[in-house]
């Protein structure tokens, strides 16, 4: 087992264990699901329940260096024992927090290496050269692989419009690199939990009821809390209301801005019936047509999931956010700020 | 009317049937859905795929649709049903059309006929009838040089942002006339194909100027917890921008100008333009001339937004699974093609003579009421009211766009 990466040493498999390399290093040891059981596996599976249950209760997980073929073989086998609880928020949360550990080691590290780490996820990244600039915005990524990451982050700060782009690049600094690759990570570990297996050995089960059980303790009510059961139109926020205002004055609604009334109302819990009752007074109304939209956006028809409305910043973008308030600038959803003035009221 | 119709359908026949039509198939043909409306029926057939461009000519050329679309996406099964096609990717689009840009001629040369009570009028359609308060109305828009330019305005500056801030060469933007009344540009880098909707959507933002940041957080204060914020750009991006548009209308703005735009001291800014320019933003000391401070920067700087701002068709953009008309195809409202041109002629091409579908022939049309317009060379109108013999892509346009008839 003495096989060194070419690129990366064994520590920095065993602290990023989502690299491409670490997969060409454990290939030789064979892992195979059947073998979760095996002798000497024990060990793996105890550390892979520790990593998802620390992801749960901390949100970050902890380094054991000391035995590393362990702590990089526990790591495939934790996405495993994730993939088995068919659970969207330990899937979420385990992500998260392996993504959060790896960024607080990757600000540590020199340039060098946060390039390697960038390169395995390829990304077009280099390093600032001076003739380019004298700053302190010692890195450039492809606009691309910029917005992949920052286009779900919602500080204003990580919007395109504002950021130091030129001829297809963006100059940043090494803590906003290593932010993005956080996201980077968080969403290439999501998308691994994304598989589904044919079946999971018994043992592995066992250990997921666990898991489970533990989630469901630390989540509490609070992240299942839902809406309102009556719809109360004093909470709309203003975008909303200059929708439905315009929707009972018959103006005429493009198709995004039906499309946000509609799954908003549908959303706060009104009824299929209700909101056709609402567009009846438009000149334009076909009876036919409009049931089967309400219904689609209730996931009544078709795919069967239910379409919420779009966030506040694709709102903006079409045009669609108008009056905003104070209450606006502290939320991100239509629905969010629905629920907040709920609660204030 | 049906004898109008008629006339436009066989003129479409003979387009598509002609063997020397050209129609360039795009990149990764059997990727993506096609979809066309077709004449009669005014039925889009959608969710069809062809496996090269000669297999789309022949059904072209049976069917002979009023208007050819494509998606910009590509998928693994182009033709199974929207959930289960299989999104693998799409190209990055940008529609500018003149319908949503504020044109100098105030579209007078538009109609609009209330649906309802059959109130008429011109210009840009209200929101609900001023007689029947209706909001539904027949509409006939006349694609007409101004909105064609303003369009094409709209198109360099987007084409410039793509250039000096995305970084792709003039090479790499595929440039059409749309067939109507704007332009499309279309990016097929493979480094785009993956980015989705909320990715676009920042490219939107981007090229539309919004959510700009004009000033930074500098130090908190002490005694209030609250931060200073400072007037500051720097030089790349949007900031390089408006630097550049700022020093432009501080050399060379009028009073008037600066009226407009809300500056109070329009006297200052007229005695001291070199050293408001050297001094503040040459030099970064935007406090640096007494009398020109945060307040004349902001509305400074939002007026040079606006301007270079591209009025893009946003929803467009971010619809990752967009049809889009097909390069080559005839438009069903003015029986124009939409063409492709290289970047750099975005100047020069002129539409009414590199779209021009149909060269030859003539015939005699009985014509309403239509502006002066130019097509295929030739400067025609106005009519009202009267039979002419006119060039047929001339007696094409006039009969979709309802303002002309066949004469027996």
């Amino acid at each position: 087992m003495q096989i060194e990466s070419a690129g990366f040493t064994k520590n920095d498999l065993a602290k990023y264990p989502f690299l491409k390399e670490t997969a060409e290093y454990i290939k030789p040891l064979g892992l195979q699901i059947d073998d979760l059981t095996s002798m000497g596996m024990d060990q793996v599976l105890k550390r892979a329940e520790e990593r998802v249950n620390e992801a749960i209760i901390y949100r970050s997980i902890s380094r054991s260096i000391k035995k590393i073929d362990l702590e990089i073989l526990s790591f495939p086998v934790a996405l495993l024992l994730v993939i088995a609880t068919e659970n969207s928020f330990i899937k979420k949360r385990y992500a998260l927090a392996e993504a959060k550990q790896a960024s607080s080691d990757l600000v540590n590290e020199p340039k060098e290496k946060i390039l390697k780490i960038a390169h395995d996820f390829d990304w077009k990244i280099k390093l600032t050269t001076k003739e380019n600039w004298d700053s302190p915005l010692e890195y450039t990524i492809h606009f691309t692989d910029y917005l992949r990451n920052a286009a779900h982050l919602h500080d204003k700060k990580w919007k395109l419009t504002n950021s130091i782009l030129s001829h297809g690049n963006i100059y940043l600094n090494k803590k906003d690199v290593v932010r993005l690759l956080e996201e980077e990570i968080r969403r290439h570990i999501e998308k691994r939990l994304d598989a589904k297996l044919p079946k999971y050995p018994a043992e592995l089960t066992v250990i997921a009821e666990r898991v489970k059980k533990l989630a469901a303790e630390k989540i509490g009510p609070t992240e299942t809390e839902g809406l309102p059961k009556v719809v109360v139109q004093a909470a709309f926020p203003p975008c909303i209301n200059a929708l439905f205002e315009a929707a009972s004055s018959s103006h005429h609604l493009s198709h995004i801005e039906r499309f946000t009334l509609t799954s908003f109302l549908v959303n706060i819990g009104m009824p299929s019936e209700k909101v056709n009752e609402l567009f009846k007074s438009f000149s334009d109304y076909n009876e036919r047509l409009t049931r089967y939209q309400i219904e689609h956006i209730a996931g009544e028809r078709g795919s069967g999931t239910r379409y919420t409305p779009p966030q506040c910043s694709v709102l903006q973008t079409h045009g669609v956010c108008k009056n905003r308030d104070d209450l606006c600038r502290r939320i991100y959803h239509p629905l969010a700020y629905y629920k907040r003035k709920q609660k204030l009221a | 009317m049906e004898a109008s119709r008629d006339f436009v359908y066989q003129k479409f026949c003979e387009y598509y049937r002609d063997p020397s039509t050209v129609i360039p198939a795009p990149v990764l043909l059997g990727q993506r859905e096609f979809a066309y409306l077709l004449f009669k029926e005014r039925f889009m057939v959608r969710h069809k795929r062809f496996d090269g461009i000669s297999n789309l000519k022949s059904v072209l050329s049976e069917t002979v649709p009023s208007d050819v679309y494509h998606s910009c996406a590509y998928y693994e099964n182009p033709d199974f049903d929207m959930d289960k096609k299989g999104w693998l990717g799409a190209d990055l689009v940008f529609d500018i059309d003149a319908d949503h840009i504020p044109t100098s001629c105030n579209k007078i040369h538009d109609e609009f006929t209330c649906s309802k009570c059959g109130f008429s009028g011109r210009g840009i359609t209200p929101e609900t009838c001023p007689a029947c308060e209706g909001t539904k109305f027949e509409t006939k828009i006349w694609p007409c040089e101004l909105c064609i330019k303003s369009a094409r305005e709209e198109t360099a500056k987007l084409i410039d942002m793509l250039e000096n801030d995305f970084g792709f060469s003039l090479d790499e933007l595929h440039v059409f006339f749309s067939g109507h009344r704007g332009y499309h540009v279309h990016v097929e880098d493979e480094a785009l194909r993956s980015l989705d909707a909320m990715a676009r959507k920042e490219i939107v933002d981007y090229v539309t100027g919004l959510g700009l940041r004009l000033f930074e957080k500098e130090r908190v204060n002490a005694k209030t917890k609250k931060a200073n914020e400072k007037f500051r750009l720097h030089n790349f991006g949007w900031y390089r921008r408006l630097k550049l548009g700022m020093k432009n209308i501080i050399a060379n703005g009028t009073e008037e100008d600066f009226k407009r735009i809300g500056v109070k001291d329009t006297g200052l800014l007229l005695e001291k333009r070199q050293a408001i320019i050297d001094r503040c933003i040459d030099d970064g000391l935007w406090g640096g001339v007494f009398g020109i401070g945060d307040g004349t920067w902001m509305k400074l700087a939002l007026y040079v937004k606006n301007l270079q701002a591209a009025k893009i068709d946003t929803v467009v953009t971010t619809d990752v699974h967009r049809l889009i008309r097909m390069n080559g195809t005839l438009h069903g409202k003015t029986g124009l093609k939409k063409t492709e041109f290289p970047a750099k002629n975005l100047q020069d091409f002129d539409p009414f003579t590199g779209a021009v579908a149909f060269k030859k022939g003539e015939v005699k049309v009985l014509v309403s009421d239509v502006p002066e317009f130019r097509l295929g060379g030739e400067t025609l109108g106005p009519y009202k009211n009267e039979t002419k013999e006119l060039p047929v892509a001339a007696a094409v346009m006039l009969i979709c766009k309802g303002r002309a008839k066949v004469a027996n």
